[in-house]
């Protein structure tokens, strides 16, 4: 039987639960049920062909926890488990047309950032299993219970990557619809189909009854065959032992309506067993198969959320791109990402649905600094992010280890472009924006734009691309070169809606470029082209103009049901939000902790006086007061936080008044790390942003830092101090021998340590030269250290 | 209900009371965290016995001296393990680029909100075991006294708790996501059982959140 051409011809029916059936049989609770391959083969096989007796098409090999991070300790090699496993399988299915599918679950570990799980790591570990289990004669790859699509995509990729194997995947969600690191249904289905697997759906969490209610959602979204193997009833504990106890008749009666609804490959998860699976199979062994219809969605995701375009116009928010921004430049320069992810957060705060990430500069190395910036725009953003680059090793690396399916700009016309483009679109999935240029540059008219978008939409189908992961631009251009501009490029727009029936986007602010008060222009533009059938618009959301015109137009076309959105936004909102008064000194409003305030008085300040001053007699009075007054327990961490935040604030207007003078602050430079092993570092940050208002250069090289990247980072920038800090007694170590290697390496370079389990003592057994307890003792010993050395 | 004087323990006010903004700032910090986060909890009973220098719970053996005197008496005992999943992580990661003021709040409400959840949930297995004549000892976890934070793997791999609740740990012992617990409950017919011992217990007299 070839799987993929029976699908949708007959129900098919996978095998029932494993592990529970091994419980019973007495597995004990943590034991590796891997390893009863071993052991117990004869077990195995007796179950399974019991499945297979009851009309199992597919049969699941024993082999979920079997990747290299579970076995790491079992004393046997995953090969040699995988192969068993198989080999048990066909054995159980010999002389039956039963399947055997290589079954693979999650790590077990939670991916970076929040865990200690690198993406490639997991890529690893996950085509280690799969090749292990195609090279033992597995007949396709199931893999389930995946509760995080990260791990997920990992996963996927190392199917498809290393076997020529289907790949099925099923997800494990809550009774919201809702996988446990927080994506919804759709979001995983997006992820999935862009990755190309064969059929996707749910398994685990609950009994057939709950998932016939996400069921629905499912359906509304997915367009490859469905598959639903839920638990035989929810879980819960009796005397301490996890009971399921959905019979087989009730449970066959809840399948059939799952077929019904549309599921083509049914089974059943923990707590089912034979019996189950026979009943389900006498039920729904003669259903037709609902046929499955293709949805067209043109949609996007995040590891969070999904969105899709069409309904209502989306807005790309266009400020992560260093085109004519001279802070994010030189952001992007030292390295600083808390400046990319602050502007991503603002924009998110001011409604943009998608965040654009370019982060090309002539002298950088873009594929790392791309990969970096979406990692870390992706742990604290959750929008779907659009890869911004004309390199395609960095769109590469960018896509690869995004968690979710991105939107890519750019491919064009161009025979070139489109060669490199679309291979890494049928591979890593997305949605990719498609500019209507070529060979010949830009038509001048609106018939040539569409001639090429037809080009490259009639060239994506060749690489398996459908037209609805194409978005063409059909490019804004200036009226100050060409008034015809305008017309040409929404004729354009129109055209190719109605015509082609793909949607569209544009560079909105493009066209006004070389005219003064842009925003009059761009924002009757913006409406013009949404007019026009415009699909998505990249926009600065952080403009008032532009977000008015677009809340306006949706109002207007209905796009906002009942004006709910308008009014929510508009309503109330007083004309004018009071202004942070100019009263309080300087001094009065760091104290106090006003951000507002302190930036309105450094503002105010800087009309008349120096900037050195206004540090020297506001600014450092008023955070050593600060500093004595926490110490003294007058006042408490959060205050003292947010006095350093309205300190962080004045200070940004005065470094911009000083660099506009060719002014410099900057102190020593300081290192801070969390050490490897250890994933959390609020304490870290505290310090750090303690020591930024001291002027000091902090060179923040994050958390889980090896101590070879310390050393290397110290000896690049002549650092003389570095501040490390570990949170637990098992990575102690880790600092220890991060000292060791400085000291050996760098004999002036100074060592502050601090966090949870360390002491004074501690400290100094483990060789650091100073421990603080708290991030004003830090600041105190910087300030020891580097005295005389300069003045602020 | 999570308790607005532990939310200020954690930050350090050692019994003082809260100031207003502190205090306002407390109570948007819960209502962000309880719409972002779903707790959930695992817990599996295992049989308690005693050898010289070890407990074993089921088939895992512990070396601890101080977990032994803990479970002193008790026949039973509840594996349990909770957390308020990755989206609260996201949402301190997320606060502490543009607010590291909130971010501190948020990170003590954080960690008094899964200690509330706990004792919650503790207080279902209370009246479950109550019904079998069997008191509670407080919540004992790897990493106090003697007993070995290593041994979260074996706690988290009994409980089959990434499966079930998304719960990891990392190869440094954290539990990830990190706001999370894993603790041993002893069960025993004496009625001796007392919670407050959980902090006074502890042999970390120089803790700053050590209550007095």
């Amino acid at each position: 039987m070839r799987i993929l051409d029976e699908l949708g011809k007959r129900i098919i029916f996978f095998d029932g639960g494993m592990g529970t059936m091994l419980q019973q049989k007495g597995l004990a609770a943590g034991e590796l049920p891997e390893l009863w391959n071993l052991t117990h083969p004869e077990l195995i096989t007796e179950i399974q062909a019991q499945y297979c007796a009851a009309g199992a098409d597919i049969i699941k090999t024993n082999t979920f926890g079997a990747n290299e991070i579970k076995l790491s300790e079992c004393g046997h090699s995953v090969e040699e488990i995988i192969t068993a496993a198989v080999q048990i399988a066909k054995k159980a299915a010999a002389g039956t047309n039963a399947l055997v599918a290589m079954d693979i679950g999650p790590t077990g570990k939670l991916m970076k950032p929040l865990g200690d799980l690198a993406f490639e790591k997991a890529y690893a570990v996950f085509s280690q299993a799969a090749a292990a289990g195609e090279k033992a004669g597995a007949d396709l790859i199931l893999i389930e219970t995946m509760s995080d699509t990260y791990e997920c995509k990992a996963a996927v990729l190392a199917a498809k990557q290393n076997t020529k194997l289907p790949v099925f995947v099923t997800v494990i969600v809550d009774e919201k619809g809702k996988l446990l690191t927080g994506g919804d249904i759709a979001s995983a289905v997006a992820l999935l189909e862009g990755l190309g697997v064969d059929a996707l759906g749910l398994n685990c969490g609950f009994g057939p009854e709950q998932m016939k209610k996400l069921l629905p959602q499912l359906m509304s979204c997915c367009s490859v065959p469905v598959i639903i193997n839920p638990n035989a009833g929810l879980p819960h504990s009796i005397g301490g032992e996890t009971v399921f106890d959905v019979k087989p008749a009730e449970f066959s009666a809840a399948m059939k309506e799952i077929t019904q609804g549309g599921a083509w490959i049914i089974g059943g998860c923990c707590g089912t067993t034979p019996a189950h699976i026979s009943a389900t199979v006498q039920l729904c062994r003669d259903i037709q198969p609902v046929p499955q219809e293709q949805k067209h969605l043109t949609v996007v995701s995040s590891f969070a959320k999904a969105v899709s375009f069409g309904e209502k116009p989306v807005l790309i928010g266009e400020r992560i791109n260093p085109t004519g921004k001279s802070r994010l430049k030189q952001a992007l320069r030292d390295n600083d990402m808390d400046y990319l992810l602050r502007e991503g957060i603002t924009q998110q705060q001011n409604g943009a649905h998608i965040l654009d990430v370019n982060v090309g500069l002539p002298e950088i190395d873009e594929p790392a600094l791309l990969q970096r910036a979406v990692t870390e725009i992706q742990s604290v953003v959750d929008l779907p992010l659009q890869i911004d680059t004309s390199d395609t090793t960095a769109m590469e690396a960018a896509m690869r280890i995004y968690n979710g399916k991105p939107l890519i700009n750019s491919v064009n016309g161009k025979e070139e472009s489109m060669r490199a483009i679309f291979p890494l679109v049928k591979r890593y999935g997305g949605v990719v924006i498609a500019l209507t240029l070529d060979e010949d540059g830009i038509p001048t008219t609106a018939k040539g734009r569409f001639a090429i978008a037809e080009k490259i939409v009639k060239t994506a189908a060749e690489y398996g691309i459908d037209k609805k992961d194409i978005i063409v631009d059909t490019l804004a251009m200036t009226i100050s070169a060409g008034q015809e501009n305008a017309a040409v490029t929404l004729n354009a727009v129109r055209m190719i809606r109605e015509n082609l029936g793909v949607h569209t986007s544009l560079g909105v602010s493009n066209i006004s470029f070389g005219l003064p008060q842009r925003e009059h222009i761009n924002a009757a533009f913006f409406t013009m082209a949404l007019q026009n059938g415009l699909s998505v618009a990249i926009v600065n959301p952080n403009s008032a103009a532009m977000m008015d015109a677009y809340f306006a137009y949706c109002a207007l076309s209905g796009a906002d049901n009942q004006c709910m959105d308008y009014i929510g936004r508009y309503s109330g909102q007083k004309a004018d939000s009071a202004p942070p008064s100019g009263e309080l000194s300087l001094n009065a409003a760091v104290v106090k902790g006003l951000k507002d305030s302190a930036r309105a008085a450094a503002e105010k300040l800087l009309e008349t006086e120096e900037p050195l001053h206004i540090i020297n007699t506001q600014m450092i009075p008023a955070l050593d007061q600060v500093g004595k007054d926490f110490e003294q327990g007058v006042l408490f961490l959060p205050q003292l936080l947010m006095s350093a935040e309205a300190a962080k604030s004045a200070f940004e207007v005065i470094r911009g008044k000083m660099s506009g003078k060719g002014e410099q602050v900057k102190k020593e430079k300081i290192i801070l790390a969390t050490v490897k092993g250890d994933v959390h570092d609020i304490g870290k940050n505290i310090v750090k942003v303690l020591l930024e208002n001291y002027s000091y250069d902090l060179i923040d090289l994050g958390r889980d830092v090896s101590p070879e990247k310390v050393v290397e980072a110290a000896e690049k920038d002549g650092v003389k101090l570095v501040g490390l800090s570990a949170l637990m007694t098992t990575t102690v170590t880790n600092m220890e021998e991060t000292i060791r290697q400085l000291h050996a390496r760098l004999p002036d370079c100074k060592v502050m340590v601090g966090g949870a389990v360390l002491t004074p003592e501690y400290a100094k057994q483990i060789h650091a030269d100073s421990y603080s307890k708290d991030a004003m003792g830090a600041v105190h010993y910087a300030q020891k250290l580097f005295s005389g050395n300069e003045s602020h | 209900m999570t308790d607005i004087k532990e939310i200020l323990r954690y930050l350090g006010y050692r019994g003082k009371p809260g100031d207003e903004q502190v205090l306002k700032s407390i109570d948007s910090c819960m209502e962000e965290l309880s719409r972002a986060v779903t707790p959930r909890s695992l817990s599996h009973s295992v049989e308690v016995t005693f050898t010289d220098n070890a407990v074993c719970l089921d088939s895992l053996k512990i070396e601890s001296n101080d977990l032994i005197g803990h479970l002193d008496g008790c026949g039973e005992a509840i594996l349990f393990a909770a957390t308020l999943g990755t989206q609260a992580d996201f949402l301190l990661e997320r606060t502490s680029k543009i607010d590291m003021s909130r971010a501190v709040v948020l990170q003590a409400c954080a960690a008094a909100m899964v200690e509330s959840y706990c004792d919650d949930c503790e207080r279902e297995i209370s009246a479950e075991a109550a019904k079998r004549g069997l008191f509670l000892r407080p919540r004992y976890s790897p990493g106090y006294g003697d007993f070995s934070i290593r041994h979260q793997h074996d706690l988290l791999r009994i409980l089959d708790a990434q499966k079930k609740i998304g719960l990891t740990v990392t190869d440094g012992c954290m539990l990830a996501p990190s706001k999370s617990v894993t603790a041993v409950i002893g069960l025993t017919s004496e009625k001796t059982s007392c919670h407050i011992a959980k902090c006074m217990g502890c042999k970390s007299l120089n803790c700053p959140f050590r209550k007095d």
